[in-house]
């Protein structure tokens, strides 16, 4: 029955090869438009930890001036929105609660390698500099060795945990813990090599591009003042009366530069932690601090995070948008084809209905004849939906000037435009779904149909 | 006209049309709010950077010891720079225009204005400032509309902490045009004292420069980037950049040259990065070429599906009223009487599609503005919009009309 139905279908496409042709073009090139921009968006919001994304919170507060000017905030999306970082001095002081399960601070900064041999060059390193619950709040995974402790930080003890690129760069990829390292001026002694860690988007610093790689070295917390590490990264005095100047006026005064991270598995931790905040800023405000009337202290989870910081993009979200209405207007296009189609060649069923064909047979033929021409679309448009997204990766790998050349970059900028499996199967169920929401209705209108209306007028 | 018997004929097999009719709608809903979107973004691509793009490249050194002295190292790159064939100028600056990163100060003419507890009034403006060397100005091969580039003694030495290099400020500055209406409407900024706060520097305005952008944004931070100070100061860190300007169409000998040699001028650095100014501006706009790009090509589809949705409906119309258009051509219609049928059958049904379409549109576009702040769509591209949908639905049933007219009377005696 099915293979006769198949027959049918197929004999009925290829009498309108033309008709047929312009009906899969349409669907084809509609799957593939969405294809490609869905696929951009998939990427783009993926939940990077999703696995601790309801324990994991950015903490910021809000020590702005109120803006009677207008002139900072009509520059903002979301005035409304704390600061995406915190100052220096808040950062230490959020620290000394208890509350979180884990808790970091840290910023981004640049260290070099000097070279160890004549003619070897130097090597710049992308830094994090961080407090000790970075590795184990982010599970961050080892190849060797550790992380290391709050003491550490403390100290600060001359340690530092290598990526595996620069554990590859600097010590051709065999276990580095225990060897000294000069960067800069400064010894440190390796203690640790992550394993290829690439969070996409790299929630966790949204400064310095959110489609990068992490930092390729590590280095506790404590270095930030012994060595007066400058950072990479957004620098936001927040306040008219806040000094800039050396490093010193850097750690009193109202600039954001820090990203403060908590880790609260239970409601009963953020209530307490919520509560908290608000007490340091109503106990700040005392101190002059804090001029903003309405304490604006936020713990936002991750997906938020990247919601609120709109880390997909404008254009991305645009793109999606106009090839849905893209593929609709092909439906409708392929609807009215196929009602056309099928109502030219309703004699055929008229005849098939009076030697006794049921209504459902006919609906049904029809429906097969949608499906094939859904999933000939479909397969097209896939087709054509990796020759977008090829064409788009072969933009997206061209170096920046002053980046390193880790290859597990281009495959990060290539993944952003790359269908998984996942995207295989939403394109399968938009070609079904397409070619079903457009021959529906003619296959059913033809289903209905009287035989001797058209017996009648041949 | 046969109106009455239009609508009935259209009434009779109303699903056509009406799949038609939403195509129309649809496609204008797109394409007009496409067409604006792309409109805003190609305006932004093809905004001057008012700086001398073809032949200025930029070079940054990393330094990795502690004793790296920018008091000497820096006078003597740009010596050796500008000493170098087919250089035409060359200087230091904190930020790169076209390039990355941006600092951001408040400045006004008012230093009680900046001062304000609970934040700026009124009479304040953000700023970006460019922190450079002398001759700067010229490097950048802005052009100057009043005053002078700044001078030699202007020029600060570097601060002892690199991070103090913000309020290491000369006596006199070079701001944009931009800037100088914002605060001074009058146009007699020249000579006048630019507050910056935050650093707390006053500095006499020495320049006024015609034009400058510093990135290219969309919103309202694209005015904030035609908004520029350039500050005397020799920038203070483990990491210098330079901005060369070369003869025209020695650039890329120049930077092989720098490449090759500028380096081991001073021990304890390598060169980091480098890059034609040209290839900076075409990185910043890319993302907005691909974008421009593919929301062209999609709206061009869309507007092509559609016109086939229309071809093929009044093709199959025509195949099915063969024998009825043949006894109309056999009762006294003349060849224009058809023609005229199906274009304004046609019609009807576009202007329906059109006008639920303006509905979508302007629906669609007032989403967008809020959702993306843009400026609200202009009525203007509706109407083009509507108009341009008439003529392509005129077009696309324009041969399915002949060929209609072009029926025979004689078909109408013709039994099967």
């Amino acid at each position: 029955m099915f293979m006769h139905d198949l027959r049918l279908a197929f004999l009925s496409l290829r009498r309108n090869p033309i008709l047929t042709a312009l009906m899969v073009i349409a669907i084809a090139a509609g799957i593939a438009a969405s294809m490609i921009t869905i696929t951009t968006y998939h990427a783009r919001s993926g939940h990077p930890i999703w696995w601790k994304a309801d324990k994991l919170y950015a903490v910021t507060l809000d020590p702005r001036d109120p803006d009677a000017n207008g002139a900072f905030a009509s520059l903002q999306r979301h005035p409304e929105y704390p600061p995406l970082q915190v100052t220096y001095q808040d950062a230490k002081a959020l620290y000394r609660s208890d509350i979180p399960t884990r808790a970091v601070m840290m910023f981004r900064a640049s260290r070099v390698v000097a070279p160890r041999k004549p003619g070897e060059k130097p090597v710049a390193l992308d830094t994090r500099v961080t407090t000790a619950d970075f590795f184990a709040m982010f599970d961050v995974p080892f190849i060797y060795g550790t992380g290391w402790s709050r003491a550490d930080d403390e100290a600060p003890s001359p340690v530092v945990v290598l990526s595996r690129y620069a554990n590859q760069k600097l010590f051709a990829g065999v276990n580095s813990v225990g060897q000294t390292l000069t960067l800069n001026d400064k010894d440190f002694r390796v203690i640790g090599v992550i394993d290829a860690w690439n969070p996409t988007p790299r929630f966790y610093d949204l400064n310095n591009g959110s489609f990068d790689l992490p930092e390729n070295l590590y280095m506790p917390f404590g270095w930030t003042t012994a060595l007066k590490l400058p950072n990479n990264g957004n620098t936001n005095c927040v306040r008219a009366n806040a000094q800039v100047g050396g490093f010193e006026a850097l750690l009193t005064s109202d600039c954001v530069w820090m990203q403060y991270w908590a880790e609260l598995p239970t409601a009963t931790q953020r209530q307490k932690y919520q509560a908290f905040l608000d007490n340091y800023t109503n106990e700040q405000r005392r101190h002059g601090r804090f001029p903003r009337p309405v304490n604006n202290n936020r713990i936002v989870d991750v997906d938020t995070w990247l919601e609120m910081y709109e880390v997909v993009g404008d254009e991305t979200r645009i793109q999606v948008a106009v090839a849905l209405m893209f593929l609709l207007v092909c439906v409708l296009n392929t609807f009215g084809l196929m009602l056309a189609k099928f109502l030219k060649a309703a004699p055929i069923s008229g005849l098939r209905r009076a030697l006794g064909a049921s209504r459902i047979d006919i609906m049904r033929q029809h429906l097969i004849e949608v499906v094939i021409v859904g999933l000939l679309g479909g397969a097209l448009g896939l087709v054509l939906a990796k020759l977008g997204l090829d064409a788009m990766r072969a933009l997206a790998t061209r170096p920046i000037p002053g980046q390193d050349d880790n290859p597990a970059r281009v495959a990060l900028q290539q993944s952003l435009s790359s269908m998984d499996t996942q995207m295989f199967f939403v394109a399968l169920a938009l070609a079904l779904l397409t070619g079903i929401l457009a021959g529906l209705y003619p296959a059913w209108r033809i289903g209905r149909l009287s035989p001797s209306t058209f017996l009648k007028t041949q | 006209m046969e109106i009455r018997a239009l609508l009935s004929a259209m009434w009779r097999s109303r699903v056509g049309p009406v799949l038609v009719a939403a195509q129309v709608a649809i496609t204008l809903a797109v394409v007009v709010n496409v067409a604006y979107i792309v409109k805003l973004r190609v305006d932004n691509i093809s905004q001057a950077t008012g700086v001398d793009v073809d032949n200025l490249f930029w070079v940054a050194m990393q330094a990795y010891v502690p004793d790296y002295n920018p008091a000497v190292a820096t006078p003597a790159d740009i010596e050796w720079l500008r000493s170098l064939p087919g250089v035409a100028e060359a200087a230091n600056s904190n930020l790169i225009p076209q390039g990355f990163g941006t600092t951001i100060l408040p400045v006004s003419y008012d230093a009680s204005l900046l001062a304000k507890e609970g934040g700026f009034g009124q009479g304040v403006a953000p700023a970006v400032i460019y922190l450079g060397t002398a001759r700067l100005v010229e490097t950048l091969g802005v052009k100057l509309i009043a005053g002078r580039g700044f001078s030699e003694a202007a020029v600060q030495p570097p601060a002892a902490d690199g991070r103090a290099t913000l309020s290491n400020w000369g006596p006199e500055v070079v701001i944009t045009k931009n800037l100088a209406d914002k605060l001074w409407p009058k146009g007699d900024a020249l000579g006048k004292t630019l507050h910056t706060g935050l650093v707390n520097k006053p500095a006499t305005i020495v320049g006024l420069i015609e034009y400058m952008q510093h990135q290219p944004v969309m919103g309202p931070a694209a005015d904030l980037f035609r908004s520029i100070v350039m500050v005397p100061s020799t920038p203070a860190s483990q990491r210098t950049a330079y901005l060369v300007r070369t003869q025209p169409g020695r650039r890329d000998a120049v930077m092989a040259r720098v490449e090759k040699d500028m380096a081991e001028l001073q021990p304890g650095r390598y060169l980091s990065a480098m890059e034609a100014l040209a290839d900076s501006a075409e990185r910043q706009r890319a993302g907005m070429v691909t974008s421009v790009v593919t929301l062209g090509v999609v709206a061009a589809f869309v507007v092509l599906v559609t016109v086939v949705g229309i071809v093929g409906l009044a093709a199959f119309t025509v195949a099915t009223r063969t024998k009825q258009l043949g006894t109309r051509r056999a009762i006294g219609a003349t060849k224009f009487h058809i023609l005229r049928y199906f274009l304004v059958e046609n019609w009807l049904i576009t202007s329906v599609g059109a006008l639920i379409g303006c509905a979508l549109a302007i629906a669609v576009g007032i989403k967008l503005s809020m959702m993306y702040r843009l400026p609200q769509l202009p009525l203007l591209y509706l109407v083009g919009g509507v108009v341009a949908l008439w003529l392509l639905g005129l077009l696309a049933v324009w041969l399915p009309a002949r060929r209609a007219a072009a029926i025979s009377p004689a078909t109408a005696t013709r039994t099967v």
